[in-house]
């Protein structure tokens, strides 16, 4: 509560901070000009907004707004701001989930294959790994929409909300995590193969396989869970550029559109709904070590 | 009035690396699209034995925030679900469309339209007299939800009422006659609400307007696409239009596409059936493949706005210097990659009627000039980093410009003037600044800059009253960015504006033209076009006149089975 209390107030505090008058603002993007507008129009639309009031009113007005679930409303959309993030957080979410799941999936299988061999394979995909963490996720976008989309035409351009079409979005974000999770994952793994245990499960007659899947992975995976709470954050961002890229439906033309032209209901909507999320993944990660380790205990 | 607002706003930073990219992307697409698409070119379509059906795909580039308002981005929009008092032809007259006559009084000053009977819009409301009079009173009123951004700033000053003076009569009377009026009603902004829909509140007008179009507005899917279907009931269209009566495609998805990689893809894929803008690097490709529809606008080309109220620029001098010392043919040419021309005429775009061509190359590159001015203008020392000096002060010229404005070959085509200038001693600074802040007004302040690069689309010379207006009653004239006030111009404007002999108001923009080119208070770059590119077998698309281009769908249909 404390934490979504803060990005309440922060954000609040960012838009009476921020330069330029809002009642201007508005006036400009919705004209598509600039410029200082007649102290008429000004005045209008400070009325409409309640500008003109004291600001502890307009903060008020704002927390007890959204005690009561109310984000506002708009200034360019004209509608509730919690409508606008509902319809459009589903998919976003969606594409950050379903990219978590694959960067999990390439990661995991990749750290199987490469994690303490020295042969060409492993250092090939070690490169691939390290290539693909640092690649811009939205120039990945650009090259698989081109080659697989236009060129090869297995996936559509215009993806919309189809399975099919989620699959190109999630490639481009899962690959640069998988790079990351990869790269951690693999050093644990390297290192927990070292360990006592390991020899003794092969000393059991376990096959290589069995032991990396069963008993390794299960220790190297603790540093890459700890990774999934930054990295759903990262891929919330991601998702934005990427949701443009591919003419997606989602919070991120929302929130690319309403950050160009101040939106702050908006914004501050998309904040608090982010910070909400973050609370949450915190706990599911915490959750998750419980079981991937059972000697931590929940307390 | 921006064309590409939001494009921009879907930019990031290092935006010259992304654009570096997307180009070498878009070119890789294209060379590997050759393979493809059957090559195609347009065909005269035929008024008889149309097809009727089909829905037509059309990806198009920003999504505004509402599907009205003064921006262009919603006037393409509104094109589509609602009608104007009347329209403006290719040639630039004025016909009839829901006026079906009008007679002006005497004086210039009364205007009576008889409006076209039994016209409804969608939501059942008599389109009547009363009907368009309340929209008129309404876009001039102070109230946010009803006020037109766009007709406000040409109208406001002669505006006096509009009033239904019998069910199908409508009077609209001015204080003092302002020629251009039928120009403004023409332009799709100012296309007739229904009233009572408006009550209902910008809320739900934005998100589904009701007009008495050729398309009702059926669902607005948010970051995706508007759908529209077809009026059944149509029975308003403009004189302009090739056939009366309901549209012939069942209806338009509206897809926003603002990846032009995305959006020029799905043409060549055949997901879209039409696109709006082709990218610079696609235009000769999709030129040798599609039927390609285009319009430069007409208004103000996209100029270099000077900052004329303190100096260096004060001095006409120093600004007719920068103008020779620039070679924006060049810049144009080298950004554009021939998609778009180099204008020279920094007053009038190319497509407004009262455009003189011999302005059109106005201030060619001439090095030797341009030093020979600064040299008369008393900036003869230079700094050690060969800038020029004058009384201690550097010759700093300050460019505002926004993605919010801009395409992004426009920014290649400033870092070249930057380059050039500095050859004349000029030391020119780019002050790129993202949408929100400079819709905030940032590096827009009096003190901020010295040149900005802005532009406003509409069908010719009116735009005049809207750039070069002298501020008035202590209210600066927000639209003048280069604070060039100039009671003679004005005064030739004006007198323009009440002239209802079509030579005698052109000569006088005309002079008014050339005066503004001569003191160069803004200097030309290039202009603003709308292009849409359609596959072979959509026939009957057009551009309207009316004031920007927006594609009209309502003729259009398919000429074999989808």
């Amino acid at each position: 509560m404390v934490l979504l209390w803060a990005a309440a107030t922060f954000t609040f505090l960012i838009q009476c901070v921020l330069p330029g008058d809002r009642a201007q603002i508005i006036i400009n993007v919705t004209s598509g000009n600039v410029g200082p507008a007649s102290s008429a129009e000004l005045a209008a639309i400070n009325a409409k907004y309640g500008f003109d009031q004291p600001l502890a009113i307009q903060y008020g007005k704002y927390i007890l707004g959204i005690l009561h679930g109310d984000l506002g409303e708009s200034y360019q959309q004209h509608r509730p701001v919690a409508r606008i993030i509902a319809e459009q957080i589903g998919p976003t979410i969606s594409l950050a989930v379903a990219a978590l799941l694959i960067a999990w999936m390439i990661a995991i299988l990749t750290t199987l294959i490469i994690a303490g061999r020295d042969n060409i394979c492993a250092k090939l995909l070690n490169d691939a790994q390290v290539f693909f963490a640092t690649a811009p996720p939205y120039w990945l976008a650009t090259i698989l929409l081109v080659v697989f989309a236009v060129k090869l035409r297995i996936f559509p351009v215009i993806g919309g909300n189809s399975p099919i079409g989620l699959v190109l979005p999630t490639l481009a974000l899962a690959l640069e995590l998988s790079g990351f999770f990869g790269q951690v994952v693999q050093n644990e793994f390297t290192r927990v193969l070292e360990q006592p245990f390991v020899t003794s499960a092969r000393a059991r007659g376990m096959s290589d396989f069995g032991v990396r899947f069963r008993h390794v992975l299960r220790h190297a995976a603790l540093p890459g869970i700890t990774l999934s709470g930054w990295a759903l954050g990262k891929l919330l961002s991601g998702a934005i550029l990427i949701e443009v890229v591919f003419a997606r439906q989602g919070l991120g033309g929302v929130l690319v559109a309403a950050t160009s032209s101040r939106d702050v209901p908006i914004v501050s909507g998309a904040v608090l709904i982010s910070a909400s999320l973050f609370v949450l993944v915190s706990l599911i990660v915490d959750l998750t070590y419980r079981v991937a380790d059972p000697r931590i205990k929940l307390t | 009035m921006s064309l590409s607002n939001a494009q921009s706003r879907r930019r990031f930073t290092r935006q010259s690396n992304h654009r570096v990219k997307k180009v070498a992307a878009s070119l890789f697409v294209l060379q590997s699209l050759s393979q493809f698409a059957p090559s195609a070119h347009a065909e005269e379509a035929s008024g008889d034995n149309v097809k009727r059906g089909g829905v037509i795909r059309y990806g198009h580039f920003q999504e505004p925030a509402c599907l009205f308002g003064g921006w262009v981005q919603q006037w393409y929009l509104q094109r589509q679900y609602s009608d104007n008092l009347v329209a403006r032809s290719e040639s630039g007259k004025i016909v009839p469309w829901l006026a079906e006559s009008w007679t002006i009084s005497d004086d210039k000053k009364v205007y009576t339209f008889e409006i076209k009977p039994d016209v409804k819009f969608t939501d059942g409301t008599p389109l009547d007299a009363q009907a368009i009079a309340d929209n008129i009173n309404g876009w001039l009123s102070n109230d946010p939800d009803l006020r037109n951004p766009t007709a406000a700033p040409y109208l406001s000053d002669s505006f006096e009422s509009a009033t239904a003076i019998a069910p199908l009569r409508l009077q609209v009377t001015l204080k003092v006659p302002f020629q251009p009026l039928l120009n403004v009603f023409a332009q799709s902004s100012q296309g007739i609400l229904s009233p009572s829909a408006l009550k209902r509140g910008l809320a739900v007008n934005c998100e589904n307007p009701v007009g008495s179009g050729p398309f009702i507005v059926d669902k607005w899917r948010h970051g995706r696409e508007v759908t529209f279907r077809r009026n059944p009931e149509y029975n308003s269209a403009p004189a302009t239009a090739k056939h009366q009566g309901p549209a012939y495609v069942d209806g338009i998805s509206w897809k926003f596409l603002p990846d032009q990689t995305v959006r020029y893809g799905s043409l060549i894929t055949g997901e879209t059936d039409a696109i709006y803008d082709i990218p610079a690097v696609a235009w000769k490709d999709a030129n040798s493949r599609f039927p390609v529809l285009r319009h430069l606008t007409g208004g103000t080309p996209l100029r270099l706005a000077l900052y004329t109220a303190r100096p260096p620029f004060d001095d006409e001098l120093v600004r007719k210097a920068f103008a020779y010392s620039t070679d924006r043919k060049a810049a144009v040419d080298t950004s554009f990659l021939g998609s778009l021309p180099f204008e020279g005429n920094g007053a009038l775009s190319q497509s407004s009627p009262e455009y003189l061509s011999e302005l059109g190359h106005s201030y060619a590159y001439d090095i030797r000039k341009a030093n020979q001015l600064l040299d008369q203008a008393g900036w003869t020392e230079r700094n050690p980093n060969g800038v020029r000096v004058k009384k201690g002060n550097p010759l700093i010229v300050r460019i505002s410009y926004s993605n919010a404005f801009l395409k992004p070959d426009d920014e290649q085509a400033l870092q070249v003037v930057q380059q050039q200038a500095s050859q004349a001693g000029f030391d020119v600074r780019l002050q790129p600044t993202n949408p929100a802040d400079f819709f905030a007004g940032k590096n827009l302040g009096p003190d901020d800059y010295e040149v900005v690069l802005l532009y406003w689309v509409a069908p010719g010379a009116e735009i005049f009253r809207i750039s070069w207006k002298p501020d008035q009653n202590g209210e600066i004239n927000r639209f003048n960015p280069s604070r060039f006030q100039d009671p003679r111009l004005w005064d030739v404007i004006q007198k323009a504006e009440q002239n209802f002999n079509g030579s005698e108001r052109t000569d006088l923009y005309q002079q008014a033209e050339r005066k503004i080119v001569d003191e160069a208070p803004v200097i030309g770059l290039t202009v603003l076009d709308v292009t849409l590119a359609t596959k072979p077998n959509l026939k009957d698309v057009w551009l309207d006149r009316g004031a920007v281009g927006e594609p009209v769908f309502y003729d259009a249909y398919f000429d074999d089975k989808k």
